[in-house]
């Protein structure tokens, strides 16, 4: 049972992988144009004829098109993640630069989400229908139909521009040269808005879900006894409720980890955080298809390894799981 | 489910109820855009960077054009786009999940599987990558956006299939031989059409947002101007660090934000009359027994 679950959890993230890499494949030698310049980007024109002639041998251009495709594998398995003739550097390095900021943007929001997602969700439930209840659901349904950007884009007009609380652009100061324990302040200080604005676009899922399975889970049986015993009200709620309750938060959770990239993208658009999804708005904007491809191969990558990690720390959360497969 | 009892639950949800009035306000502004706006969007038709006057009540942009009519126009385009971008969302989404359903021997594994992968990718990156490569056409973002999003109600309308389809009437549609696609579009269908209907508005919502992130990456249709290009233009001008975020920014963010808000309320309030099990559903007060 156990290792049928895992086997389809498995299939799934190589099917994920698969598709992601036939899409970079075909993509370009698929579409109206010349392929040199989708592969290459739209600087091609610009290039000498020698780096063209590279151009054509790195790819195969003029052998069979299962010939590319096992050179486009081989490449990917050294870890050749292509050329930026745009950058005039290997992807891979570039990728290598960004990668750390957008780790820190999303795990910090994602984190920090889930947090207040499930002590609010909790606490709305055990005072459900009143005004604090319904005071946070609207607040947070209100929240969940922002776009990303623009919320950032006014916090940082308001907090940023007028009352210049917070630093508008980038990860760090440009030349402050700081170094170790200032260096992280700074980077803490750059990080307040946009881990903000993230945090506050996605935790309405997870407040919602929470809400719901808690509002479940204390119709329970197990509630009513504890309650007969005696138990005070928050200890009920605390220890009894939220660990059962927590359980579907958890496939919310992986599901929304998307998203979060996605909303990453917009939202380090607008601070011009040197993130992953910044990057991919850059390479947008010049036509730089090879970094524009590997970021996208890049943050399936990402999500696909946050959903194994959370898929084997189900069975921690849920003991019920070890024994008999996955429950839903 | 009758259309009359549907309408008649919806009047008494409160979310509904407040949902259906912002939409009517949006629908109404993107039809009579013509006679609301004052000017042409596309026009230049004063100095730029102007603050608001009594000619132009929300200033001019970069070049000239009437903010207000840009937003008013805009309307139009962020509804059509989110529209058509849900109908092939729920075309697909609807066709699958009775098809899945229907067919659980091999048509089910195959459809679910896809629908999971399409679920972990991250759609935004997949939809700039995509939209990047096919160009900025009104048409291409409303394909890429239906594309990708027909597996969140492909699952929910699988999921009723598997109960209708053990109801008596099916089975006694079946004994009586009735083949397999009149069962599936005569008689099931008809059973999941108004959980099709909310899934519809929820997508209608979800596109509208979506849109404007692509427009705001500059992935928008520029002869097609969206609330989220109006904000892509005043962001690549830095108007958030001027006071013109007041009257360039503020006002297309709070129009999309109302408008998924309807949306998401509408398709709550539906769920809710569909699903039996979300009775009591978003504002839910009492405890399951």
């Amino acid at each position: 049972m156990m290792l049928q679950f895992w086997g389809s959890k498995l299939l799934q993230y190589i099917l994920v992988l698969v598709f992601t890499l036939a899409l970079n494949f075909s993509l370009p030698r698929m579409m109206p144009g010349s392929p040199m310049q989708l592969l290459a980007g739209e600087d091609v024109g610009l290039l000498s004829q020698q780096e063209r002639e590279e151009i054509m041998a790195r790819h195969g251009l003029d052998q069979p098109i299962w010939r590319q495709f096992t050179i486009y594998l081989g490449q990917l398995a050294k870890g050749d993640l292509g050329y930026s003739y745009r950058q005039r550097r290997p992807v891979g390095v570039i990728i290598g630069e960004r990668l750390p900021w957008t780790l820190l943007l999303t795990g910090s929001a994602l984190a920090l989400s889930a947090f207040i997602g499930v002590i609010c969700g909790t606490l709305a439930a055990w005072r459900r229908g009143r005004f604090s209840d319904l005071g946070t659901l609207s607040l947070f349904i209100f929240l969940d139909s922002m776009p990303s950007f623009w919320l950032g884009m006014i916090l940082v007009a308001l907090f940023g521009a007028r009352l210049r609380w917070f630093p508008v652009f980038g990860a760090q100061s440009p030349f402050a040269g700081y170094t170790g324990w200032t260096a992280m302040v700074d980077v803490l200080y750059h990080l307040a808005l946009p881990l903000t604005t993230l945090t506050l676009v996605t935790i309405a899922g997870l407040f919602l879900t929470m809400r719901y399975s808690t509002l479940d889970a204390l119709g329970e049986q197990y509630i009513t006894v504890a309650r007969a015993k005696g138990m005070p009200e928050g200890h009920i709620v605390f220890r009894h409720v939220l660990r059962n309750a927590f359980l579907p938060v958890i496939t919310v959770f992986m599901l929304s980890l998307g998203f979060v990239v996605g909303g990453a993208t917009v939202v380090e658009t607008v601070f011009a955080w040197p993130g992953l999804g910044r990057l991919m708005f850059e390479a947008v904007l010049q036509r730089d298809y090879p970094v524009l491809q590997a970021t996208f191969m890049m943050v399936t990558v990402c999500v696909i390894a946050a959903n194994l990690a959370a898929d084997l720390l189900y069975p921690l959360a849920d003991p019920r799981v070890r024994v008999e497969g996955r429950r839903f | 489910m009758s259309a009359a009892r549907i309408i008649r639950s919806l009047k008494k949800n409160r979310a509904g109820q407040i949902g259906t009035a912002l939409l009517l306000l949006i629908v109404c502004t993107a039809f009579f855009a013509p006679w609301l706006a004052s000017h042409d969007p596309y026009e230049r038709v004063g100095l730029p960077f102007q603050n608001p006057s009594p000619q132009h009540p929300l200033g001019t942009n970069d070049i000239g054009q009437d903010i207000l009519s840009e937003i008013i126009w805009g309307t139009r385009v962020s509804l059509t786009i989110g529209f058509f971008a849900a109908a092939i969302a729920l075309f697909l989404g609807t066709l699958i999940g009775i098809v899945s359903g229907y067919y659980r021997r091999w048509l089910d594994p195959l459809f679910m599987r896809l629908a999971d992968v399409v679920l972990v990718i991250p759609f935004l990156p997949l939809m700039i990558l995509l939209a990047a490569y096919l160009g900025p056409r009104m048409s291409n973002i409303v394909m890429v956006i239906g594309l990708l999003t027909w597996a969140g109600p492909a699952r929910v309308i699988r999921s009723q299939v598997l109960s209708l389809r053990e109801y008596g009437y099916v089975q006694a549609a079946r004994s009586l031989g009735g083949t397999d696609s009149r069962i599936m579009f005569r008689h099931i269908l008809p059973g999941v059409l108004p959980m099709a209907l909310a899934q519809f508005i929820r997508a209608v919502s979800s596109a509208v947002l979506i849109e404007s992130s692509l427009a705001f990456l500059g992935l928008g249709d520029p002869t097609a101007k969206s609330w989220g290009m109006v904000l892509y233009y005043a962001q690549a001008r830095g108007a958030f660090l001027t006071g013109a975020w007041l009257w360039w920014i503020l006002p297309p963010g709070l129009l999309i934000t109302f408008t998924v808000l309807a949306f998401a309320l509408i398709g709550y309030a539906l769920e809710e009359v569909v699903n039996p099990r979300l009775r009591g559903g978003i504002i839910k007060k009492k405890c399951t027994p």
